[in-house]
């Protein structure tokens, strides 16, 4: 099986082989992306909220992971703001060939 | 690349070759801030959130320390970058 991931017969034209590289590339990046932050969430409140591993997870274990997983996200999006903020701000001030693209950014992570 | 894939590839016509390749070309550029994104976090993640974890939402003082976290970050980097520059200039 291709890529397009149809077994048709039919020809595709350039323009659906396009869409479809272009949308298979987007999901293994947020993909990607999504598999990174759940690593660091793990990592991070694992160590934040399970300081003696017992044998079998407490509620207040339970709890704590719950409020840490949503604190890690939410200062993701401070740490993402702010470093592409400051990305723009740097490339401006270096002539700006990317500043276009940077500023793209700043909405869509 | 299986002969089907090859195949459908070479059905791009160079407009749409040359959008694809700034497509990926920006893709590209979102994952490698993507990735830096994460090293920042779990870096300032470690320096700011230190106490004991009993709300879901950021305080005030986490807050400001992760923003202090990713600008101070940068300067270093801006500052050994500069460093570099004039040694080579000796």
């Amino acid at each position: 099986m291709s890529f397009l991931g149809g077994s048709s017969t039919s020809s595709p034209s350039s323009s659906d082989v396009k869409n479809a590289l272009v949308q298979q590339v987007q999901q293994e990046a947020a993909m990607t992306n999504a598999r990174a932050l759940i690593n660091k969430i793990n990592e991070n409140c694992f160590q934040a909220c399970v300081p003696t591993p017992g044998s079998s997870m407490s509620a207040q274990e339970n709890t704590c992971l719950s409020n840490c997983m949503e604190k890690y996200i939410s200062m993701w999006n401070i740490t993402s703001r702010t470093y592409i903020n400051r990305l723009g701000v740097e490339s401006k001030r270096m002539g700006g060939a990317d500043a276009n693209i940077v500023a793209s950014l700043g909405s869509g992570l | 690349m299986d002969p089907q894939t090859a195949q459908e590839l070479s059905r791009l016509n160079d407009a749409d070759k040359k959008e694809l390749n700034q497509i990926l070309a920006n893709e590209s550029q979102k994952s490698n801030i993507q990735q830096m994104v994460h090293q920042l976090n779990d870096v300032c993640w470690k320096k700011c959130v230190t106490g004991k974890i009993t709300s879901k939402t950021l305080d005030r003082t986490e807050e400001a320390c992760a923003q202090n976290c990713v600008e101070r970050w940068m300067d270093t980097q801006m500052g050994i970058l500069k460093h570099l520059e004039n040694m080579r200039g000796h």
